[in-house]
């Protein structure tokens, strides 16, 4: 039986949803800046091991936007997951993230939510560390969509709890 | 002798040689005079290093000048799209009637295919046909021509996007990616106008027809080809809604592969 779930990525402008997906999907990486416009559905089929199913990951890629109210609801209807991605080099693409992740959890009760610290090649391990404590109520991973470190364990992880 | 003479003769002694190279200099400045006054020996000497510098010119154009001219001509089409669409519209116009021609021409090889068959069986059915529905041979012929063709159907969930199930004429494109595609430009296209109620029936797209018919949990997304008639129409939601209520089940919404099955045995060979 086949199994679809969807994905919506979401998080401020330029933290690099684009490029982590496409990093995952394509497994190539494109230093062109590039902000997301609108939407952009991609899918991966995800394979896991351990039960032997197939996962087909349909993922909306939506257009960046500081305040998460602003974003389309209707885009985020029937979700199946949520992935916040924020840049780990600019404190304004997570200041207010608490809060986003609370209306998230407030409006899409029992959806999982990951949230990701993109970007890690450019901060140090202590810097990570630093900020993970933020995030210890939440799912967090933190990757580098240029280096790719981190990229496919994210959605493995994903398409495991999904399952 | 007379002192002139001699002092002519004591010039000659002395001044043999400068005379001799004054010669040669006269002769060399009548053999320049020559050249440059005669347009052939001129040419003779000239046009070899013209053509090699102008060789090296042309070749270097695209280098030197390229961006100067793809500049000017940036600007010169920005600041003159006027004169630009008169100058390109003949153009255009005679590409288009060449094509209307070409598709004419192969409308009317086929009409006459079809009227060859004159004493065939099918002519005499059709005519018979023509005559109670009213129709004329032409017409019917024509709207035989064009027939539309149900060339792919999708059953997608409302919301997630995710396909259900689908059924294909043939596998071209990417099912699931193409109905989260339609479900977030159903979204879009439902938030833009505001309306809660009203849902985007259909959307044009090149020569293909995308037919929308929504239900509660999901809606149904059929490709059409050709002429997509609001007679079809109208064939086509009865239709489709007669196999929402009389072929799906709760258990066919959750169970891709007997709802797959049931889209193949309902619509398979569908002549609307």
């Amino acid at each position: 039986m086949k199994i679809s779930k969807k994905v919506v990525i979401i998080g401020h402008f330029g933290v690099g949803k684009s490029s982590l997906i496409r990093q995952f999907v394509e497994n190539t990486f494109s230093e062109d800046y590039k902000v997301s416009i609108g939407v952009h559905i991609l899918k991966k089929e995800v394979s896991i091991p351990e039960n032997n199913k197939d996962v087909t990951l349909v993922l909306w890629d939506l257009e960046g936007n500081s305040d998460i109210k602003k974003t389309r609801t209707s885009y985020l209807l029937g979700s199946h997951a949520f992935i916040y991605v924020f840049d780990l080099t600019r404190p304004s693409t997570y200041g207010n993230i608490i809060e986003e992740l609370e209306y998230l959890k407030v409006t899409k009760s029992n959806t999982p939510i990951i949230v990701v610290g993109n970007k890690s090649d450019l901060v140090t391990k202590k810097f990570i560390k630093e900020i993970n404590t933020k995030f210890q109520n939440f799912n967090s991973i933190y990757t580098s969509a240029k280096t790719a470190e981190n990229v496919n364990d994210l959605f493995l992880d994903l398409a495991k709890q999904l399952v | 002798m007379y002192k002139d003479d001699k002092l002519q003769i004591l010039k000659d002694i002395l001044l043999t040689d400068e005379r001799t190279y004054a010669q040669k200099i006269e002769e060399k400045l009548n053999v320049l005079e020559d050249t440059l006054n005669k347009r052939n020996q001129l040419s003779e000497k000239v046009d070899p290093i013209i053509d090699e510098k102008l060789s090296q010119f042309i070749l270097e154009i695209p280098k030197t000048l390229g961006p100067t001219i793809t500049e000017a001509l940036k600007t010169e089409i920005k600041n003159s799209q006027d004169a630009v669409v008169e100058a390109l519209f003949p153009i255009i116009g005679k590409m288009i009637k060449k094509y209307i021609q070409s598709e004419i021409q192969q409308l009317s090889e086929r009409i006459n295919a079809q009227m060859s068959k004159t004493f065939s069986f099918s002519f005499i059915k059709k005519k018979i046909k023509a005559k109670f529905s009213g129709m004329s041979h032409a017409d019917l012929i024509l709207a035989e021509e064009f027939k539309p063709i149900i060339e792919q159907l999708l059953v997608v969930e409302n919301h997630s996007g995710l396909l259900m199930a689908n059924y294909s004429l043939t596998k071209n494109i990417e099912e699931d990616m193409v109905s989260g595609m339609l479900t977030a430009i159903k979204s879009f296209a439902e938030d833009a106008f505001n309306s809660e109620e009203q849902q985007l029936n259909s959307i044009q797209y090149d020569t293909f027809h995308i037919h929308l018919q929504n239900f509660s949990n999901y809606y149904i997304a059929v490709v059409v080809s050709g002429s997509y008639s609001s007679e079809f129409k109208h064939k086509l939601e009865d239709k489709l809604l007669d196999f929402a209520i009389t072929k799906i089940n709760k258990t066919d919404l959750k169970e891709s592969v007997s709802l797959q099955q049931k889209i193949k045995d309902y619509f398979a060979n569908e002549n609307l």
